[in-house]
């Protein structure tokens, strides 16, 4: 008994003291020794598109009579103190002879892309709406986001970033 | 005998012990030394071979800049406490060479040797990638595959003006595609990165394209009022999502990547964006103010109902996720202006397992590496904005520097 249970703990021992080694994978028999070259793929385009004329053009605020709608940090409600603006506009846009008006929405530079795009895109509705309650047909508006690709000014001041929270509204040429 | 069958006994409780150690061993992380064999030593390539292999969470590796002979299976006695020496020189004359060699360190027997080469100099740093990744492969760890992939992005540069731009993982390699006019929101459209979409203010309307980066060919997906971005695209490339406005309201739309008829999936009528593929692409993960400031919902793409997924945070506007995990950027402070700190967290669709990436400065655009096991971020603090990663397994994070311009968005 004694005997089987040396010949039996002896041959385990073989087995587990074996079983150690090496600390990094095994590399014995990979056919490592390449040196051939290698290619990294094609080389890629540059396309420059100042030559398919932009329609965003580089106007940053208000024109042909419109004034600009401001916002308030986050906030995409009209509030009191632009009630008179937006009924300026309105007077504006009835004595345009049916042209179309584009809106812009803006913010400021806070928060991230798509969250502030589509925030820019609600104060443009906002006035959209607003406009159209007051008589201006809704086909004749279109909207557009610019989120905060368009400051009007790039200072770090609270002042600035009032600015850059508007809405402007020009005539679609 | 009594004492032979106790030593040998001792012996079996040292092998197993033995054994335990070997498991631990196969996680760990192999020590390894660069020798510099190049005729003029090249500061920036050591860097980027040191981030390769420092991300990659494989390796523990000498920060010191050593010089090599090339040819020799030499290895100094200062090294040979490593298990690897990497040897390798780079040649820019007329186009870039590079040559490995990797030694084992206890005797100099080499396991892998390779050249590379390409006719520009300016991708060099790709060739860094592509020999850590492939010794990495040899060495059998998980792939890394991911540092040999571009990243694209946006940045403006003036107002209604930007760029978009391919770049190694590093920022090392920068090249613009595009320029001229006003193009956000690349999205890689496919695996092989051979085009993207992105969004263009060229005409009246914002207008989604996708282009091949090595042809130029452009195809009009789709234009929409308001805005247009697509935020995610599926695996195998079939399917898109898109933030889109067609009557003024933002919402997630499912298109298909020709193009076509749209399966409206959100109706929300305030904020829904960002829309990204979770649990084997059966739901959405996306941004809405639907509880009056950003946070994280879940639905189903084909039912109706939505459920939260972060309950922490009262500003969470950014999401990224792969498989079920999810990323997401939470503003911290309260500052109405000024800088704010956002953090990152990890958490899953679940919202469960919820831990911290990140621990101070401004931390924005998260976004998952292909395989999911690294996280890239853009961070901001009072030295700048830099470029981030961390390794979700081995929790090892780096920082490469940005220009001054800010970042649109980003894709990789």
């Amino acid at each position: 008994m004694m005997k089987k249970m040396i010949i039996t703990a002896a041959t385990l021992s073989l087995f587990l003291l074996t079983g150690c080694g090496q600390t990094a994978p095994d590399l014995n028999g990979s056919s490592n020794n390449i040196s051939d070259a290698n290619a990294l793929t094609g080389d890629t385009v540059s396309i420059n598109e100042n030559t398919y004329g932009s329609e965003s053009g580089g106007r940053n605020s208000s024109s042909d009579g419109f004034q600009s709608v401001y916002f308030a940090f986050g906030d995409y409600g009209i509030s009191s103190g632009m009630e008179n603006t937006i009924s300026q506009n309105v007077n504006v846009a009835g004595n345009a002879g049916g042209k179309r008006i584009k809106i812009e929405g803006n913010c400021d530079e806070f928060g991230t892309d798509e969250y502030n795009y589509a925030l820019g895109l609600k104060r443009a509705k906002s006035v959209r709406d607003s406009m159209t309650s007051q008589g201006i047909n809704t086909s004749n508006m279109v909207m557009v986001s610019f989120g905060e690709s368009n400051p009007t000014c790039t200072n770090s001041t609270d002042s600035c970033y009032g600015k850059n929270r508007r809405v402007d509204l020009r005539l679609i040429k | 005998m009594r004492y032979l069958l106790l030593l040998l006994l001792s012996l079996n409780l040292f092998a197993v012990d033995a054994s335990l150690k070997i498991e631990k061993d196969v996680e760990h992380r192999s020590r390894i030394a660069l020798e510099d064999a190049s005729s003029s030593a090249n500061k920036q390539f050591f860097k980027i071979l040191l981030s390769d292999l420092k991300i990659s969470g494989h390796f523990l590796a000498d920060t010191k800049h050593h010089r090599g002979d090339l040819s020799s299976n030499f290895i100094a006695p200062a090294l040979k406490s490593k298990e690897y020496v990497l040897r390798y020189a780079l040649t820019q004359a007329s186009g870039t060479k590079l040559i490995v060699r990797l030694l084992k360190a206890s005797d100099g027997k080499e396991v892998f040797k390779k050249s590379y080469a390409i006719p520009t100099t300016s991708k060099a740093p790709f060739l860094a990638h592509k020999a850590i990744s492939d010794i990495n492969d040899v060495l059998k760890y998980p792939s890394i595959s991911w540092i040999n992939r571009y990243v694209v992005f946006s940045r403006y540069t003036t107002a209604k003006q930007s760029e978009i731009i391919l770049a190694d993982y590093t920022f090392n390699y920068k090249k613009v595609i595009i320029r001229g006019g006003l193009n956000l929101f690349p999205k890689w459209a496919d695996s092989s990165q051979k085009s993207f979409y992105y969004t263009s203010y060229a005409g009246m309307l914002p207008t989604l394209y996708r282009l091949n980066i090595y042809s130029g060919s452009k195809q009009k997906i789709t234009s929409s009022e308001g805005m247009l971005v697509c935020s995610d695209v599926n695996k195998n490339g079939s399917k898109i999502l898109l933030t889109m406005a067609p009557e003024g309201q933002a919402d997630i739309y499912e298109m298909s990547s020709s193009g076509g008829s749209k399966r409206r999936i959100t109706t929300f009528n305030g904020i829904d964006v960002n829309g990204k593929y979770v649990d084997n692409e059966s739901r959405i993960v996306f941004v809405s103010n639907r509880l009056g400031y950003a946070n994280i919902f879940k639905k189903s793409i084909s039912g109706s109902g939505v459920s939260q997924v972060v309950y922490h945070g009262r500003n969470n506007n950014a999401v990224d996720a792969h498989g079920s995990k999810i990323v997401y950027s939470s503003r911290e402070s309260q500052n109405s202006f000024g800088n704010n700190t956002f953090n990152l967290y990890l958490t899953t669709s679940t919202g469960s397992g919820t831990r911290p990436l990140t621990a101070r400065g401004t931390n924005q655009f998260p976004r998952f590496s292909t395989d999911g096991s690294v996280v890239q971020y853009i961070k901001h603090s009072g030295n700048g904005s830099s470029i981030g990663y961390t390794n979700l397994n081995s929790k090892q994070s780096l920082l490469f520097p940005l220009g001054a311009r800010k970042i649109q968005s980003i894709d990789w």
